[in-house]
């Protein structure tokens, strides 16, 4: 014999522990940076309060259009001087929109994060935003989205989007739009966006050796000219789930693959479920070993991965499945993913199939939260949802801690295997009488 | 503010490395850092697609699915449950020239990990079964469709190998390979494939993060130190390049806007004619300070923003591709934007590079060195790489310094093998546009 065929055991766990967080108030806003000792590469990020849902109706994609005009130049220097000035310091700029936020991202060597950032605030607060650059820029978003939506999977999510949250409200339309919503956006709505949301404070998140950097000297930069107070946080969106089912079709003629969209209207990111919802979901559809990669992938191997999960924004959320099947199992694929869903939402989990998802999301706060982009990412979770510093043990401390009844019980609550939307993007033609015979619920063509 | 300079760099790798070999021919190496309580174990066996003869393409990343499935100790499923059941992340990857496992997980799991692997690596073949291989191949042919068949220009790179290496080179085909060959394959293969390439003598295990060396190579000899060697394992066939004359292939294909990509063979990674060319890559084609967003994106505006760039495929074994690509705004004709590529492409030898240039290049290369060794897993998988390739893992902290040393005269010698007469093109076009 020569292995070993008994498993060894653990050897002791080193208590787990965030990195110490440090605040400086300084020029208006707040600074919180996150102590990582001898990391070579740090990480600041601006947050805004200015997300996609400040958007006007119908011009949704304002804020992106923004997003990528904000290195054509500034008040001090052109484009190209920008750009090198920037990269020289081996960073570039990430700006990036979500629901709820406007963020400004910069990664650089720690001695020249604080340059990187005076480059990053230049842009931000003081953009150039020349009329002609702005016009050009929504016209390449335009395209840009073109190409991004010939590819499978985001008119699936569009059309998942509109039905559950509603076509004429801003959550029911794309985070950064559509290419017709894009190219409605006009200079004047991507100037009245800075104007009116990018001029507060905001927060400056740090990740990195605070030894060396000048946290007071990063917030002054950041900051500098900044005016405002913070805006109130609206509430959560009221929803229902319907009591039927109803299927999406969105044609892709010739596709190899139906792509699947499948889902419901569920909590925002503050209810107290938050713990509970995410194990449940961690073994539904979240680990390799989830339910619905078992046996979609590794028992009938109609797909290369199948995902569920919640995601959850301050003001909703919605639980999702994601995959791509191959065309000709398109209908059993969807049969035994609702079959799935429905199992968990009878008859809860199991105390093998906990162990395991609570072990891998204590774990992963760890093994996924090595780098300073990924604490600086962490940090901004603390800062839009209102958490206490001391969160990330407290959340590995529920993860290990809460009753398989509590998990159990959740599933049963939130999922709603009967009122679930299915878009199925895919070769109409090839997939469309199929599904009309397999009796899952209405269908109805997108509209796209 | 003050004006930026290359910031002296005297090595790319500042964490201890501790090495030691196995009597059976396994190279361990452990790189000690107890900043966070995470532990990676990353194996390289020196085995990829450039092995796989004819009619068996697709083989070596087919069986990497395999080693998930369970070995003599290890039941189908457990293998994931018990990485991820223990708080850890896990993949492997294949590529043309090796095949890399790697868990990163909380440290008091380190023994777990090494368990898991040793027992795949020597206890395979008793665990495959046929049906096994079936849903495996399903789920590759289901990988090849989402990640090449079901995207606009998702078989570039599967075209392009075609065009830059002659049939029977070992890096002609693509490491997905063909579906011929997926549903031709057999069991008796895959078990002979383990044997032949999966042997300890083939494989460097590197150890990184909180661990103790001592420890670890005691772990390494009771776990993997009395697995058998292979004597004799084959090289993979040698693959001469004869031709210099230009190719060129244009697609017709639902694709959403024309396409270009330019490619040249330059040299084998980790040699200083490659850092060259990793530098003159950044300085073409990274970020919006590069000569290519410059002046086509910017500039003539005939390229998308978003889509425009030139970078090298790290291959070892031969001559490695430099991949310049571009997008065709709407209204441009694909002849005017091939005509800018040319064009910025041949100032890199008519407009020698300077230094402002060098330096933005340097910059970024230095940034994207350190994000890569960020992490334990980044590290743990680098010094595999060094010490598979190049026999020392120490080797990986020249090469920061190496990419700092090239100068504008290397940029510009490099810039020589970019010439039209050994070019490969390979332009996509819209159907509606043919």
């Amino acid at each position: 014999m020569t292995l070993i065929a008994t498993r060894p055991e653990p050897g002791e766990a080193r208590p787990y522990t965030f990195p110490d967080l440090q605040r400086v108030t300084v020029a208006g806003g707040t600074v919180i940076g996150a102590h990582l000792p001898g990391q070579l590469l740090a990480t600041a990020m601006l947050m805004l309060d200015a997300g996609a849902a400040r958007e006007t109706r119908g011009r949704e994609g304002t804020a992106t259009v923004l997003a990528k005009s904000l290195e054509e130049g500034t008040q001090r220097r052109d484009s190209a001087a920008y750009a090198i000035a920037l990269e020289s310091l081996g960073a570039e700029l990430a700006p990036s929109v979500d629901w709820d936020t406007f963020r400004v991202g910069v990664s650089a060597p720690v001695p020249q994060l604080l340059d990187a950032v005076r480059l990053a605030a230049e842009a931000t607060r003081t953009p150039k935003l020349d009329p002609a650059d702005v016009a050009r820029v929504r016209d390449d978003e335009v395209t840009a989205l073109r190409m991004d939506w010939a590819q499978p999977g985001p008119r699936a999510d569009a059309a998942l989007r509109a039905d559950l949250f509603g076509a004429a409200e801003r959550f029911g339309r794309p985070m950064h739009g559509d290419p017709a919503s894009v190219a409605a956006v006009t200079v004047d709505d991507v100037l009245a966006f800075h104007q009116g949301w990018m001029r507060r404070p905001g927060v400056l998140l740090v990740a990195g050796d605070l030894d060396t950097l000048d946290l007071a000297a990063l917030g002054e930069a950041a900051f500098g000219g900044s005016e405002g107070d913070p805006l109130p946080v609206e509430g959560p969106l009221d929803f229902s789930v319907r009591d039927h089912r109803r299927i999406i079709l969105v044609d892709r003629p010739g596709s190899v693959q139906s792509t699947l969209r499948i889902g419901h209207r569920s909590p925002e990111r503050a209810t107290p479920d938050y713990v509970q919802m995410t194990l449940a979901a961690t073994i539904l559809g979240g680990a390799f070993t989830s339910r619905l990669n078992h046996l979609i992938r590794e028992v009938k191997g109609y797909t290369y991965g199948i995902r569920g999960s919640y995601a959850m924004s301050r003001r909703f959320g919605r639980f999702e499945v994601a995959a791509g099947v191959q065309t000709a199992v398109t209908v059993p694929a969807i049969v035994d993913t609702l079959g799935e869903i429905d199992r968990t939402q009878q008859d809860g989990v199991t105390e093998d199939e906990l162990a395991v998802a609570r072990s891998w999301r204590a774990g992963q706060l760890s093994v996924e939260m090595q780098t300073p982009g990924s604490i600086v990412g962490a940090l901004s979770t603390l800062v839009l949802h209102g958490l206490p510093d001391d969160y990330y043990p407290q959340l590995r401390r529920s993860y290990l801690e809460t009753p398989l009844a509590e998990v159990s019980a959740a599933a049963g609550r939130h999922l709603h295997p009967h009122g679930l939307t299915l878009v199925v993007e895919g070769d109409a033609a090839i997939i469309r009488d199929e599904l009309v015979a397999a009796g899952i619920g209405e269908i109805v063509d997108a509209d796209l | 503010m003050t004006s930026p300079s290359v910031p002296v760099v005297t090595t790319g790798y500042p964490w201890p490395i501790e090495t030691t070999r196995l009597a059976n021919g396994l190279r361990v190496v452990v790189s000690e850092d107890r900043t966070a309580p995470v532990v990676c174990v990353n194996l390289w066996y020196d085995v990829g697609s450039r092995h796989e003869p004819a009619g068996q393409t697709g083989f070596a990343h087919l069986f990497e699915h395999l080693m998930f499935e369970g070995s003599q100790h290890v039941a189908k499923t457990e293998h994931m449950r018990l990485v991820q059941g223990n708080g850890g992340s896990l993949n492997a990857t294949t590529n043309p020239d090796r095949t890399n496992y790697f868990e990163t997980m909380p440290a008091e799991h380190l023994e777990l990990a090494l368990w898991l692997e040793a027992d795949r690596m020597g206890g395979l073949v008793p665990a495959l079964t046929q049906e096994t291989l079936d849903n495996q191949r399903e789920v590759v042919k289901n990988e090849r469709r989402q990640r090449y068949e079901n995207v606009p220009y998702g078989d570039a790179w599967l075209r392009l190998l075609e065009l830059l290496y002659p049939v029977g080179h070992p890096y002609h085909h693509a490491t997905i390979g063909s579906m011929e060959d997926l549903n031709a394959a057999s069991l008796e293969t895959f078990k002979a494939f383990h044997q032949q390439y999966y042997a300890p003598n083939n494989a460097v295990l590197t150890v990184a993060g909180d661990a103790d060396p001592q420890r670890v190579f005691a772990l390494a000899e009771k776990y993997f130190g009395l697995l058998e060697p292979v004597a004799d394992i084959p090289p993979a066939p040698k693959g001469h390049i004869t031709q210099a004359e230009p190719r060129r292939e244009t697609v017709t294909a639902a694709v959403p806007a024309s396409r270009i990509y330019i490619s040249h063979r330059t040299h084998p990674f980790g040699t200083k004619g490659y850092d060259a060319v990793t530098v003159l890559a950044a300085v073409l084609g990274n970020g919006r300070g590069s000569r290519l967003y410059q002046r086509l994106a910017d500039g003539k505006r005939i390229a998308q923003p978003d889509y425009i760039g030139s970078y090298g495929v790290d291959l070892a074994h031969a001559p490695a591709p430099l991949i310049i690509t571009a997008t065709a705004k709407d209204g441009v004709a694909v002849e005017e934007l091939e005509a800018g590529l040319d064009e910025v492409i041949a100032s890199l030898v008519t407009e020698p590079v300077t230094e402002d240039e060098l330096a933005r290049a340097k910059a970024l290369l230095t940034t994207a060195w350190w994000r890569q060794v960020s992490t334990v897993g980044g590290r743990a998988d680098t010094l595999s790489r060094y010490t598979t390739q190049f026999g020392e893992p120490e080797a990986a902290a020249y090469r920061l310094p190496e990419w700092l040393a090239v100068t504008a005269d290397d940029v510009t010698e490099a810039a020589k093998l970019l010439q039209p007469e050994s070019r490969v093109t390979l332009t996509y076009v819209p159907e509606e546009k043919a």
